[in-house]
């Protein structure tokens, strides 16, 4: 082949007309549209159902209503969740009897579902009674606020039900917030229920019956879901329909690919870029970061209490004290979180917030004497496991305990591990020395004691068992003396960080980049966008 | 008519000798999942409030709970009538899954293909024609570029160039812009479908934004394709017939393309077949970087999160296209050279 003139100029009248054509495509409506990326896929539109991707509980969200919803407040220019404040969704609101056992719901007259017929009392008690009812991962969430039974609730009149728990419980209402407490057209889901699956799970993993802010067009499990708005939607804050028309959400599973879109100003909106991307999309002329401290989540490194050596107390507050945590901090997230160590306070804490930055400091000369203390003063060896769906944050982390340790004796062995191997692992309590993250949809104190490190379950990470624990945050459960409960909490803070199940290292910051048109954009405790409060400005 | 008797029962022959094949595929695969360290119930129950009950609970709808010969007899019966058990990651019946995902893979693999093969054959018959020139190596460099450089890189690369540098490329995101409308699903081929329904802006969409990915997959498959042509060529150009058909005073071009590169085009048949089944396995990094939707790339994201049946059917499909791909192969072979049939 010769190149000659010729041959160029047509080349570069053929590539004039493929750049002609992509900017044909887009609609008059882009303004009004929502273009969202993820790494992530959708796989069931009913949250309830095991194996819900948390990117399907941010659709559900969207476009299911729940009876109530938690507030939102200013972090910096962006927003971040309020669980103090409870308004009315799909409810108008509610009120609680003196002694909190009794919550009376007061639904909207104006509420319809998406098909356009009225909400009424009955698809409620229908949908709270699935909640409990239906076998699905929603019970054992509502029995963490006493909701465990249809018989709680009840049908007063036409525009209002009554709640009922048997003690005062302080999550009771916040649960019916959370993603699994969707609310649910009962007439249009019984038409497809049958004998075998009288809640009609199978028809709902791939169909709505909602009344939430947007109506899903289409959906492609794996590919793409396009949102439209519900024009009828009741249950916002102020009153007022969200501002985009029209949401698309696609899955783009190359993470450069995806920092490309948003850069070039073909999409609007992805949480999970990758972290070495942030420094440039903080320079894009076309993307703004907003950079929110995932506050209800921990990351940790955690020891195996039941294990050799990690149950002696001594040799988890010398590797508490070895840790390198401002080389972690820096090296595995960029320094882009919250810290969770560092803290001023000796003793007993001065705030009874969890998780908070916890008493830790690199201290070499310490981590000896503890270790020698324990009658270790060579150290041991161990294994330290990570997740390779974590590796990006955890493989320089990896690196650096292993480092640190080495300075102490303790000889550390890094085992990276497929995603579905290490969760069997974990699950299994099999795993001395291993780093993952947590996060509680409810960010209570005593929740996150009581699901983190009591019992002998899956999330008690560290195999902990302390009956003091167990005890303090069985009464804080139900404390109705506000001094009381702060007080317990304290204690319970005040035992971890002695007794150390697990070291506590930062709160990783959601870093979500868009569009520097968008404006809204609030942390969620599910973790995802919610498209209701976004818009273009 | 006896030659299409005799291919008839070639084939069916050779269709009925893979049957046991297939079948020990079905098995390894499935004994394989099952011993790979990993419990599909404990990563898909990873809710905030899924303890022990809610895995066995998936275990037992997974069938998971039982022994596995049972689980064996099961899944067979299952394969022989069509079902292919269901999806946790989609949440759909694998079935449908592939029918939706199969043609998008294929109709990438074919354009690779096809581009590949345009670009490779005149290259490796350029490269014969003249050993150890300038040309030659030109050539040689260009393929060993070309399985040098791993897909996702030069994926990647046209992606920066062509689409975020230059602009000329759709974004690279699936099948079609997501603004525009798809065709009506007729074949589950885009390129096909909108050209039945005479829809060619819709066609020329869907062409550009699968000229890019198909363009890394063929750099990929390059060298393989141009060398053997080269190396067929040589053996060819210096066979008897070529001399004498060169001395009796015929058209270079005549040689060179009646007589030599119809001979030589035997072993590079054989060569596309293989190459045509391992870029439909292999293209999975193709797919991830321009979010193809294929069947690829849905296979590894199921295997990462140790979803047995996706991976299962996968290896089957993937086994299933090889036979008829070499039986495919092996009819075309007898039909260039005749001499193959003779039995």
């Amino acid at each position: 082949m010769k190149i000659n003139r010729r041959s160029v100029l047509q080349g570069a009248a053929g590539a004039t007309w493929l750049a002609s054509w992509p900017q044909l495509a887009f609609g008059q409506s882009r303004a009004e549209t929502l273009r969202y990326v993820t790494g992530n896929t959708i796989n069931t539109l009913d949250t309830t159902m095991p194996g819900a991707t948390r990117e399907s509980f941010g659709l559900s969200m969207n476009v299911y209503d729940r009876l109530f919803s938690f507030g939102r407040k200013k972090f910096g220019e962006y927003w971040t969740f309020d669980p103090t404040v409870i308004r009315g969704e799909l409810a108008k609101g509610y009120t609680m009897s003196p002694d909190g056992l009794k919550v009376t719901i007061h639904l909207r007259p104006d509420a319809t579902w998406h098909d356009g017929t009225p909400v009424t009392a009955e698809d409620i008690k229908w949908s709270l009674d699935r909640m409990v009812l239906a076998k699905s991962l929603a019970p054992p969430q509502m029995s963490t606020g006493s909701i465990t039974s249809a018989d709680q609730f009840r049908i007063v009149d036409p525009q209002t039900l009554e709640m009922t728990l048997p003690k005062p419980d302080r999550l009771g209402l916040s649960n019916l917030c959370v993603c699994y407490a969707i609310m649910i057209n009962s007439k249009l889901a019984k038409q497809h229920a049958t004998a075998d699956d009288p809640w009609a799970q199978e028809w709902l993993k791939t169909n709505t019956a909602a009344s939430g802010a947007y109506i899903i067009e289409s959906y492609k499990a794996g590919e793409s879901v396009i949102l439209r708005r519900n024009e009828k939607w009741v249950g916002s804050a102020d009153g007022k329909l969200p501002d985009f028309k029209r949401i698309i959400l696609q899955t783009v599973p190359e993470p450069a690919t995806r920092a490309n879109l948003i850069e070039r100003g073909d999409a609007d909106l992805s949480i999970d870029l990758a972290a070495s991307d942030m420094p440039t999309m903080e320079q894009s002329s076309k993307a703004k970061v907003a950079s929110i401290p995932q506050n209800n989540g921990f990351t940790h490194i955690t020891m195996n209490t039941t294990m050799k050596p990690f149950d002696n107390v001594k040799v988890r507050q010398a590797v508490a004290a070895a840790l390198p945590y401002d080389d972690m901090f820096k090296a595995a997230i960029f320094g882009r979180g919250a810290k969770l160590y560092d803290g001023s306070w000796k003793g007993t804490p001065t705030s009874s917030g969890f998780p908070q930055a916890m008493p830790f400091k690199t201290d070499v000369a310490k981590a000896k004497a503890l270790l020698a203390e324990a009658g270790m003063p060579n150290g041991f060896n161990t294994t330290f496991a990570i997740s390779a769906g974590q590796a990006a944050t955890a493989e320089p982390m990896a690196a650096l305990v292993k480092e640190a340790l080495g300075k102490v004796g303790i000889q550390v062995d890094i085992q990276k591990k497929p995603d579905a191997e290490f969760n069997t692992m974990e699950s299994d309590k099999k795993l001395p020395f291993y780093t993952d993250g947590a996060t509680a949809w409810l960010p209570a104190t005593y929740y996150y004691f009581y699901l983190y490190f009591t019992r002998d379950q899956r999330w008690n990470f560290a195999s902990w068992k302390n009956t003091d624990i167990e005890d303090l945050s069985a009464d804080a459960r139900f404390q109705t003396d506000a001094a009381k409960y702060e007080t317990e909490c304290k204690k319970m803070i005040e035992i971890f960080a002695e007794q150390v199940p697990l070291v506590l290292l930062w709160q990783p910051n959601q870093d979500a980049v868009m569009a520097k048109s968008i404006d809204g954009y609030t942390y969620q405790f599910y973790r995802q966008a919610d498209f209701r409060d976004l818009k273009r400005v | 008519m006896s030659v299409l008797s005799g291919i008839a029962r070639r084939v069916g022959r050779r269709l009925l000798s893979s049957i046991p094949a297939l079948l020990g595929v079905v098995v390894v695969t499935f004994v394989l999942m099952r011993v790979l360290p990993g419990d599909p119930a404990v990563f898909f129950a990873s809710g905030p409030s899924a303890g022990k009950e809610e895995i066995e609970q998936i275990r037992h709808q997974m069938g998971l709970d039982r022994p596995i010969p049972i689980q064996l007899a099961r899944y067979l019966a299952d394969v022989a009538t069509g079902n292919l058990g269901h999806s946790l990651t989609t949440g759909q019946p694998v079935t449908q899954d592939m029918e939706r995902r199969l043609p998008a893979s294929l109709e990438l693999t074919f354009t690779a293909l096809v581009i590949a093969l345009l670009l490779s054959v005149p290259l490796g018959v350029a490269a014969a024609l003249r050993p150890g020139s300038p040309v030659d190596h030109a050539v040689r460099m260009l393929c060993t570029l070309g399985v040098c450089v791993p897909t996702f890189v030069s994926g990647l690369l046209l992606i920066y160039v062509f689409y975020y540098l230059l602009g000329w490329a759709p974004d690279p995101t699936a099948r079609l812009d997501i603004f525009a409308s798809t065709p009506p699903d007729i074949t589950g081929f885009y390129l096909v479908d909108f050209a039945m329904t005479g829809d060619w802006s819709g066609w020329w969409a869907a062409f550009t934004q699968l000229l890019l990915p198909a363009i890394s997959m063929a750099l990929f498959v390059l060298a393989p394709l141009a060398r053997m042509t080269r190396a067929s060529m040589l053996a060819v150009l210096g066979s008897d017939f070529i001399r004498t058909a060169q001395s009796v005073g015929l058209s270079r071009r005549r040689v060179v393309i009646t007589y030599a590169l119809r001979n030589a085009l035997l072993p590079v048949l054989t060569i596309t077949g293989i190459v045509f089944s391992t870029m439909l396995g292999a293209n999975v990094l193709v797919e991830k970087v321009f979010s193809w939707p294929g069947v690829a790339s849905y296979a590894l994201d199921a295997l990462l999160a140790s979803d047995y049946a996706p991976v299962q059917a996968f290896v089957l499909l993937m086994a299933t296209i090889f036979v008829l791909v070499n039986v495919l192969i092996d009819v075309l072979y007898g039909i260039a050279d005749p001499r193959v049939s003779i039995e």
